[in-house]
C-alpha cells in the first residue's frame, strides 16, 4: 500500500477536500490499516453500496475488521435510537420504515437531538476511538446534525467534494459545505493526486479533470476540445439529426476488451434513460434502488383479474426490447376465437395458459418463454429478475407478492448492484461507479456538480455529445 | 476493574430480598449466624463467576417454594470500555446513580454506565443467565454476557480450598497474574521419558515472571518457600492436562501441600497481583485457617488499609481480631427484617469506629447491652459468671455483649446505643441515675425499640448496692473494699459522713440489730463512690464484687434492686431467634 498523503487519525476535527478518483477510499483504508487502538474507528457513509463498495476495498487492503465499524449514517443512526428509545423518545412505529419519506428524517431528528442530550458521550466514548465520515457532501442537514454533535464527542474527520454534491433535491437540503461544514469542520488537506487516470495509464485525462474541476468550481465553463484529444472526444449533436448522433456516441468502443462503458443520460428523465437502453446494443439500466417500477408492479398485479395478462405483456415490454408484443397480443386474439392460422408459438401457449387458469406460476413461465423468444434482450435486468424472484417467493402463497416484492427489493439495497458492461443511467444513479469510458449523451441543463461527476466516471476515456464545445 | 454497585436477591436460599449497594472496596458482613451472609457471597458467585453449569436444587429456593424463581441480579459498573460500547452491548447499557442507588434503564448523563446482569433460575432448575434491559425485552432481544467477558469478571473465591489456585489450571489466579503461558506440549512428551526434572527448567524459564511475582508476594507475607518458588512437573498428575503444571517451592514439593493458612494467604496476595484483570474477590469465613497475626496480613492484601482500593472484597467473618482490622465502611451488618434481608452499613460515624476497636464483639453478637461505665459491665459479668457456675446460660452464649461507654455525659450512651439500634441491633441500655439524661433522648430510643435499666431514685450503683443489699453482704462489701483500699476507706466514710459515722458503729449495728438504717446505707453508697476513688470502681473489681457478694445475696435482698437485675437477664434471655 502506499504511503498516505494525509493521516486521518491525527486530524481532531476538520475536512479533506476529496476531489473524484483521488484515492480517498484508499486514504480510508490506509487510516484503518494503520490503526492499532483497542477501540475501533467508526465509518460513516451514506449508502448500502457505498458502504459494501467500502467494505470490499477494506477486504482487499487486508484491514482488520476489528479496526473499524462501518455503516450508513442512517443504519447507524436507527442502531443508535433503538439502542436508547426512552433517552430518544422517538416514536418507536418510525423503526418500521413503513413510511420512509417520513420516518428517515424522524430518525435523524431523533439522533442528533440524543447525541445532543450527552446521556450516551460515555457509551461513544467506549465504543470508538475516531469517526471518519465519507462523502460528507452528500449529507443532508440533518445528517450533517448528526455528525456534528458526535464531533463534540469524538475526534472527526469528514471526507468529501463540494463539486460532487448532487443529491440535494426537493425535501433532502444538503449541508452547505462553505456555510456549515468548513466553519466547523476546518479543511486541513486536500488530495491531489489522479489516481484512478494514473493507475489507468490515462494520468494527461486525470490532469485535465482537475483542472476542469477548479475551473467548474470558481463557475466557469469547460472547453471539451481543450482535453487530451487521445483521451476526451467532443461529438456535436446537430438536430434534427441529434438523437442518431448520441446513440453513435453511446456506441463508444472501450479500449480494452473486458472494459465497461457507462452512458450517462439525463437525470431527469427515466423513459429517456430506458429507450436509450433498449437501443443501444448490448446496454441495460443502471435501476434506483428503490426499484420503483418492481414494487408498481408488485402492488397492482392480480393474476385473477381481467386485465392480468395485459399488465404482464406491458411490464415484459417495458424491460425488454424486440418482443413484438402489438403482434403478439393480436395473434393470441385470434388464437381465442379459433380462426388462427398458425398455431401458437411456446410464448402464446404460456400466454392462453396464462388466461386460462392465472397462476404466480403461469405468469413466471410465461415471462421466462417471452424473454426466450428469439432476437429478444432484456435492457432492464434489474427489473425483470427483480419481478421473477418475487414471483418465484410468493408463489407458494404464503407471502403476497407484494411483500415478496419490498423483500427483494432490500435484499438488493444490501447487496448492492452488479454493473452490466455498458450501462445506461444517470449522475445520480451512476455516483460512486467507474468504467473504462463514459459518454455524456445529454449535457444539457446539468449543473457543474452533475457535470464534474459525469465526466470523472471514465478511467481511460471520456465522450461527449453536446451542441456546444463548450459546457458548464 | 469492574465493581458490582448493586446486588438484588430474591428467593435465594434464606434470602426472600435483598437489595444491597456494596463499597466498592472491602465488603465485610456481619451479622448473627444464619443471617444469610454465605449465601450473599454464593449468590454473587453463582451470578457473575465464569461456569457453564450449575447444579441447583429445591434447597436453594427459599423456604422450599419452587414457585417463586431465584433471581440474582448484579449491577456492574467501572467496566472497562470493551464491555460498554454501543455495538457489544449497547441495548443493556444503564445508569447507576451512586446518591440513590436506583439504576435507571438507559444511559443518563453524568450517571455511570452499567450492565446489570441476572440469574434466574424457576422451577425446572436450569439455570438462565441475561442482562437486564426493560427496553430490549420490549424488543424481544435477549442477550447476556461474552464468555470472554464472563471469564474477565469471574470473582475469584478464596475458600477454604484454595489448591486450584497453585496450578495453571482453569479459572486459576496465576492466569491472571501475567500473559505468560507454558506452552507445555512438546516438552510433556519428553518429560514423560525423562521425568519431571528434565521439564522442571523449561517450565520455570517460561513462567518466570509469575514465579518472581509469587516469590515476592510470598516472602512478603511471610509465607516460607524457600529461596524461591519453582514451576515443576506435577508428579502427581498423571494426565497431561491444564493443572500439569503447578507451583513448587525450591526443594521441589507442591505448594498446594502449605497449610489452609499460608495457601489462601499467598492466593489473596496473587489475586492483589492480577487485580488489574480480575477485581472481585470473594472469601467466606476470612479468618478460616489464619492465626490472628495472618487475619490482619490477609486483609491488607486484600486492600483494607488502601485509600484506592484496588479489589472489591466480599467478606464474612466472625472473628473480633478481623472487625478490629476494619473500618466502620468496610462492615455491613446483615439482617433478616420483615421487608426482607437488609445489609446496614456500620459507618464511621458516633464514635463508632472506636466501638469496633474496643468491643468488636459486639457487631457479632444479636443483643447489646449498652453499659454507662466499667462498674455496670464488672456487675453484669460477675452476676453472668456466678449464674454460669450455677449451670445457668452465660450472656455470650445468648448472643449479648456488653459494651462501657466510660461515663461522662449523661447522654452518652444513647448515642452509642442508637448507633447500634439503627444498624439492626437488639439494645439496651444500663444507666444510673446519678445524673440524668435528656428526656427526648431517652423517649425515642425507647420508641425505636430500646430496653433501659436504671437504678432508682437518683441513684448510682453503689448507692443501690449499699441500699439493697442484706446487711450482712454489705459488710461484705466493706470487707472487700478494705482488703483493695486499707485504710483510705476509713477517711471516706469520715468525709462522707461529717464525720458522723465510722465502721465500727456499721459493725455495731449490724451484729446488734441485725439491720442496717437507710441513712447509713445512703452514706456508705457516698463513701464508696467518692470522685476518682470509688472502691469498686474497675470492671474487674466490680465484677468479682458481683459473683462473690452482689449475686449470691440476691434472693434475699431489697426486691426492687433485684427486679432491676431480673430486668436486665429476662431481656437478655429473651432474644427472638
Amino acid at each position: 500500500m502506499r504511503p498516505a498523503e494525509i493521516d486521518l487519525r491525527v486530524i481532531s476535527r476538520g475536512t479533506v477536500t476529496a476531489p473524484a478518483g483521488c484515492g480517498k477510499t484508499q486514504l480510508i483504508a490506509h487510516t484503518l490499516a494503520g490503526h492499532q487502538g483497542s477501540k475501533p474507528i467508526l465509518v460513516l457513509t451514506h449508502t448500502n453500496a457505498g458502504v459494501a463498495a467500502l467494505r470490499g476495498r477494506l477486504d482487499r487492503a487486508g484491514v482488520p475488521t476489528s479496526a473499524y465499524r462501518l455503516s450508513t449514517i442512517d443504519g447507524w443512526a436507527i442502531r443508535l435510537i433503538s439502542s436508547f428509545p426512552g433517552r430518544s423518545a422517538h416514536n418507536p412505529e418510525i423503526l418500521q420504515l413503513a413510511a420512509p419519506a417520513h420516518d428517515y428524517p424522524a430518525i435523524r431528528d431523533a439522533a442528533w437531538r440524543l447525541l445532543q442530550t450527552e446521556h450516551i458521550s460515555e457509551v461513544l466514548k467506549a465504543s470508538y476511538a475516531h469517526l471518519i465520515v465519507d462523502e460528507y457532501q452528500d449529507c443532508s442537514v440533518p445528517q450533517h446534525h448528526i455528525v456534528y454533535f458526535l464531533s463534540l464527542i469524538l475526534p472527526t474527520c469528514v471526507l468529501g467534494d463540494p463539486m460532487q454534491a448532487i443529491f440535494g433535491f426537493r425535501g433532502n437540503t444538503l449541508v452547505d459545505w462553505n456555510q456549515q461544514v468548513c466553519t466547523h469542520f476546518p479543511v486541513v488537506g486536500e488530495l491531489a493526486t489522479p489516481w484512478r487516470w494514473r493507475n489507468a495509464g490515462a494520468e494527461a485525462l486525470g490532469q485535465w479533470l482537475l483542472e476542469a474541476r477548479g475551473r467548474l468550481v470558481t463557475g466557469q465553463s469547460v472547453d471539451l476540445r481543450s482535453g487530451p484529444p487521445e483521451h476526451v472526444t467532443w461529438i456535436q449533436a446537430v438536430p434534427p439529426n441529434d438523437h442518431t448522433q448520441r446513440l453513435a456516441a453511446a456506441r463508444a468502443v472501450p479500449p480494452t476488451a473486458d472494459g465497461r462503458v457507462l452512458i450517462i443520460a439525463d437525470s431527469r428523465n427515466r423513459a429517456a434513460q430506458q429507450n436509450f437502453a433498449s437501443q443501444i446494443p448490448g446496454a441495460s439500466t443502471v435501476e434506483a434502488v428503490d426499484l420503483r417500477d418492481l414494487i408498481a408492479f408488485a402492488n397492482g398485479f392480480d393474476e385473477k383479474s381481467a386485465d392480468a395478462l395485459g399488465q404482464l405483456l406491458a411490464l415484459a415490454q417495458s424491460v425488454m426490447t424486440n418482443l413484438g408484443v402489438p403482434e403478439l397480443t393480436r395473434h393470441l386474439g385470434s388464437l381465442q376465437r379459433g380462426t388462427a392460422r398458425n398455431p401458437p408459438s411456446v410464448a402464446e401457449s404460456r400466454a392462453l395458459a396464462f388466461a386460462q387458469s392465472p397462476s404466480l406460476t403461469g405468469a413466471t413461465e410465461l415471462l421466462l418463454a417471452l424473454r426466450a423468444q428469439p432476437n429478444v434482450r432484456v435492457h432492464r435486468p434489474a427489473i425483470l429478475y427483480g419481478v421473477l424472484k418475487a414471483l418465484r417467493d410468493a408463489s407458494p402463497g404464503t407471502i403476497p407478492l407484494a411483500e415478496a416484492a419490498r423483500r427483494v427489493r432490500e435484499e438488493n439495497r444490501l447487496l448492492g448492484r452488479p454493473l452490466p458492461k455498458r450501462a445506461v443511467g444517470s449522475t445520480l444513479l451512476l455516483k460512486g461507479l467507474e468504467a473504462e469510458v463514459a459518454v455524456l449523451v445529454n449535457t444539457e441543463g446539468m449543473s457543474a456538480q452533475h457535470l464534474y461527476v459525469a465526466m470523472t466516471r471514465g478511467s481511460m476515456k471520456l465522450v461527449v455529445c453536446s451542441p456546444n464545445p463548450v459546457v458548464g | 476493574m469492574a465493581r458490582i454497585r448493586k446486588i438484588e436477591i430474591a428467593n435465594f436460599r434464606g434470602i426472600q430480598r435483598l437489595a444491597w449497594c456494596p463499597a466498592p472496596g472491602i465488603n465485610c458482613l456481619i451479622g448473627p449466624g444464619d443471617s444469610g451472609k454465605s449465601s450473599v457471597l454464593d449468590a454473587i458467585d453463582l451470578c457473575l463467576g465464569a461456569r457453564r453449569n450449575v447444579q441447583f436444587s429445591d434447597a436453594d429456593f427459599f423456604d422450599l417454594d419452587i414457585t417463586s424463581p431465584i433471581s440474582i441480579t448484579l449491577t456492574l459498573g467501572c467496566l472497562d470500555d470493551a464491555m460498554r460500547t454501543l455495538e457489544s452491548y449497547g441495548a443493556f447499557l444503564r445508569a447507576f446513580n451512586a446518591t440513590t442507588g436506583a439504576v435507571e434503564d438507559e444511559p443518563l448523563v453524568d450517571a455511570e454506565v452499567v450492565l446489570c446482569l441476572n440469574l434466574t433460575v424457576a422451577s425446572d432448575l436450569e439455570p438462565s443467565w441475561t442482562l437486564v434491559s426493560e427496553r430490549a425485552a420490549q424488543q424481544g432481544i435477549v442477550k447476556t454476557l461474552a464468555w470472554k467477558d464472563r471469564v474477565a469478571l469471574a470473582p475469584t473465591r478464596i475458600g477454604a480450598f484454595a489448591n486450584v489456585n497453585l496450578g495453571w489450571q482453569r479459572g486459576s489466579v496465576l492466569n491472571r497474574v501475567s500473559e505468560e503461558r507454558a506452552d507445555a506440549s512438546a516438552a510433556l512428551v519428553k518429560a514423560a521419558r525423562d521425568a519431571r526434572s528434565a521439564f522442571g527448567d523449561q517450565a520455570e524459564q517460561q513462567l518466570g515472571e509469575a514465579l518472581g511475582i509469587v516469590t515476592d508476594t510470598a516472602q512478603e507475607l511471610g509465607v516460607n518457600i524457600g529461596a524461591k518458588a519453582k514451576a515443576l512437573l506435577d508428579s502427581h498428575s498423571v494426565s497431561f492436562g491444564g493443572g500439569t503444571i503447578s507451583l513448587h517451592n525450591e526443594s521441589g514439593i507442591p505448594l498446594r501441600s502449605l497449610g489452609v493458612g499460608s495457601t489462601r494467604l499467598l492466593v489473596a496476595g496473587l489475586q492483589r497481583q492480577a487485580a488489574g484483570k480480575a477485581s472481585i474477590v470473594l472469601s467466606d469465613e476470612l479468618e478460616y485457617g489464619l492465626e490472628p497475626h495472618r487475619i490482619a496480613r490477609f486483609l491488607g492484601s486484600l486492600g483494607a488499609k488502601d485509600d484506592a482500593a484496588p479489589l472489591q472484597v466480599f467478606l464474612t467473618t466472625h472473628s473480633p481480631v478481623a472487625l478490629r482490622e476494619l473500618s466502620g465502611d468496610q462492615l455491613f451488618v446483615l439482617r433478616r427484617s420483615p421487608q426482607g434481608h437488609e445489609a446496614y452499613p456500620v459507618g464511621t460515624d458516633n464514635g463508632i469506629q472506636s466501638t469496633i476497636r474496643l468491643y468488636p464483639e459486639a457487631f457479632l453478637a444479636g443483643s447489646v447491652v449498652v453499659c454507662e461505665g466499667a462498674s455496670e459491665i464488672g456487675l453484669l459479668r460477675g452476676l453472668d459468671l456466678f449464674n454460669l457456675e450455677q449451670g445457668g446460660v452465660s450472656l455470650a452464649a445468648l448472643g449479648v455483649a456488653l459494651i462501657d461507654c466510660g461515663g461522662g455525659d449523661p447522654d452518652r450512651p444513647y448515642t452509642r446505643a442508637v448507633a447500634f439500634q439503627i444498624l439492626g441491633y437488639r439494645v439496651m441500655v444500663l444507666r444510673d441515675d446519678d445524673k440524668k439524661p435528656t428526656p427526648a433522648i431517652e423517649q425515642a430510643f425507647i420508641e425505636s425499640g430500646g430496653a433501659i435499666v436504671a437504678y432508682r431514685l437518683g441513684r448510682a450503683l453503689e448507692d443501690e448496692l449499699f441500699g439493697s443489699l442484706t446487711p450482712e453482704a454489705c459488710k461484705q462489701l466493706i470487707t472487700y473494699a478494705n482488703e483493695l483500699h486499707g485504710d483510705l476507706i476509713i477517711e471516706h466514710l469520715r468525709t462522707a459522713s461529717n464525720n458522723t459515722l465510722t465502721f465500727q458503729q456499721v459493725w455495731d449495728e449490724i451484729h446488734n440489730t441485725g439491720a442496717l438504717a437507710a441513712e447509713h446505707r445512703a452514706t456508705l453508697g457516698q463513701a464508696a463512690r467518692i470522685r476518682k476513688a470509688g472502691w469498686f470502681k474497675s470492671i474487674s473489681w466490680m465484677e468479682d464484687v458481683a459473683r462473690t457478694i452482689v449475686a449470691p445475696d440476691l434472693p434475699h435482698c431489697d426486691p426492687g434492686f433485684r427486679e432491676l437485675i431480673d430486668q436486665v437477664f429476662g431481656w437478655a434471655a429473651n432474644a427472638p431467634r
